[in-house]
């Protein structure tokens, strides 16, 4: 009786084990494919670019100046961008307050809204007829096709990134150890810059170079309000539309190659 | 205990949070006192902990230390000292820097932070554990840095969470040593307990608290 028990038993183990493999192993297919999927159209543009033309296309100065032109104002909005987005991730996640649901809405529009339909948006805020662009046009410069329109637009769609992965790791951060800090002499700004900002700061990082890649890959908002000066991601699309793909592709495989590295050094440091 | 001689008095103090309501509370201790604040979990000490260490503001009533009206005081000029039950050390900073962290607080120069985490080291045996990694010390350990960090600018009272009740019993003793040593420096001290027999030979005054009010004081 006890033997059979066992035998049993040990049929029904394996039994579970067999459903459980045949689960992993369809799973694993469907996931697969999704990889594939993902996969597969880099794959496909960085073997269709033969060497003469990618050579080519990194001594041509369009590409060169676009691409510098795409990483320094995505940087500098960024940076720019971190200075008022912190504080309000951090008051998202330690402080209630009337209407903290509805900014929270606000925070997320960027990303729910067409980003086309947000580069006219901002066409109207810097326009001559606005306030900021009648401003500006006062003092000589004219917003709209200059590095200002681009960090603008770049900024618009990419902020929600920062204020969210920020938000989440001020969350993170015990409150126990900033009322320790309270309680050990250290004012509110104290408390802030010495145990909830490093403590947060992975997150904060991560929340930074997800905004800053964000941004730099930014077409639809950015291409609206400032066709010229030319970010890489517009003039992929303009070779593309007036050479044809051929044209496009080694522009496209080296802003893809510098976008993964950029993607590469951020999941080591999130890993570290 | 007389009015002139009270380090830390409270008056009338009430305040709700949630469903749960304290005092109206008063009570009074003299400078050198060890105070046991004793009940059990949902009495509300921990609660009048938190409000003479301003981490809440009281609905009603006031707190005095020295003589000065601190009910509105920020935590960070109030001059009392709290460990926290989990010691609340800083994961980020080292043995030395928690030590260090209330002293430049309040402004004192290098040369003095480092006279004085010295002492303290020397007081509670961390000399040899400066360097580490706070993530990485034993609770008796933790216990014994978060308590220096906790008198470090020499604070007027310390407050004490449940101080002994993470520790098994050969560290409570040891433990128990060193807030006897605190208590014959002089350090104001009032601890909260849930267990009466903790402060055995420690209390020179217990207070019993029940359902957010006083039972007992003697």
């Amino acid at each position: 009786m006890q033997r059979y028990k066992i035998c049993l038993s040990l049929k029904s183990s394996m039994g579970h084990k067999l459903i459980s493999n045949n689960i992993s192993l369809v799973f694993s297919l469907l996931g697969g494919i999704i990889l594939l999927f993902l996969v597969a159209p880099l794959v496909g543009l960085f073997v269709s670019v033969k060497a003469p033309a990618l050579f080519e296309t990194f001594k041509d100065p369009a590409v060169s100046e676009s691409i510098i032109l795409t990483l320094v104002v995505s940087s500098v909005v960024t940076i720019i961008s971190a200075v008022f987005s912190i504080p309000l991730a951090y008051m998202l996640a330690r402080k209630k307050f009337p209407g903290k649901g509805l900014v929270e809405g606000i925070i997320d529009i960027p990303v729910v809204i067409p980003h086309s339909a947000a580069g006219i948006a901002l066409l109207g805020f810097i326009s001559r007829d606005s306030l900021i662009g009648s401003m500006a046009e006062g003092a000589g410069l004219n917003l709209i096709g200059s590095p200002f329109a681009i960090g603008l637009a770049m900024a618009f769609v990419s902020i929600p990134f920062l204020v969210n992965s920020a938000r989440d790791g001020f969350a993170a951060v015990p409150v126990r150890l900033e009322q320790a800090a309270r309680t050990l002499g250290a004012s509110g700004l104290r408390v802030f810059a010495t145990i909830s900002l490093p403590l947060a700061k992975r997150s904060v990082i991560s929340g930074m170079v997800l905004m800053f890649a964000r941004g730099m890959s930014e077409f639809g908002a950015v291409v609206i309000v400032a066709y010229h000066p030319m970010t890489t991601p517009v003039l992929i699309f303009d070779r593309f539309n007036s050479y044809g793909i051929d044209y496009a592709r080694p522009v496209a495989a080296i802003f893809i190659a510098i976008t993964l590295m950029i993607f590469l050094l951020l999941r080591i440091y999130q890993k570290r | 205990m007389s009015k002139e001689n009270n380090i830390l008095r409270i008056e009338e103090l009430e305040h709700k949070a949630d469903s749960f309501t304290l005092g109206p509370v008063s009570l009074s201790v003299n400078e050198g006192d060890y105070v046991a604040l004793s009940g059990p979990s949902g009495s509300g000490k921990s609660m009048l902990l938190e409000l003479i260490a301003g981490l809440r503001i009281a609905d009603k009533g006031k707190i005095f230390l020295q003589g000065e009206d601190i009910s509105f005081v920020l935590p960070s000029k109030r001059s009392v000292g709290l460990l926290f039950q989990d010691y609340a050390l800083f994961p980020h900073l080292s043995v030395f820097e928690n030590i260090a962290y209330p002293l430049k607080n309040h402004s004192f120069v290098k040369h003095q932070i480092q006279e004085r985490v010295e002492e303290l080291a020397g007081y509670f045996s961390l000399t040899h554990l400066m360097s580490r990694d706070t993530n990485s010390l034993s609770g008796g350990e933790k216990q014994r840095v978060a308590l220096a960090r906790a008198i470090a600018y020499k604070p007027r009272v310390l407050l004490l969470d449940e101080p002994l009740s993470a520790l098994d019993e050969e560290l409570r003793e040891s433990s128990k040593e060193v807030l006897r040593q605190l208590k014959s420096s002089g350090q104001t001290i009032l601890h909260v307990t849930h267990n009466k027999d903790e402060v055995e030979g420690l209390a020179t005054t217990r207070i019993s608290m029940y359902q957010g009010f006083i039972r007992s004081v003697f």
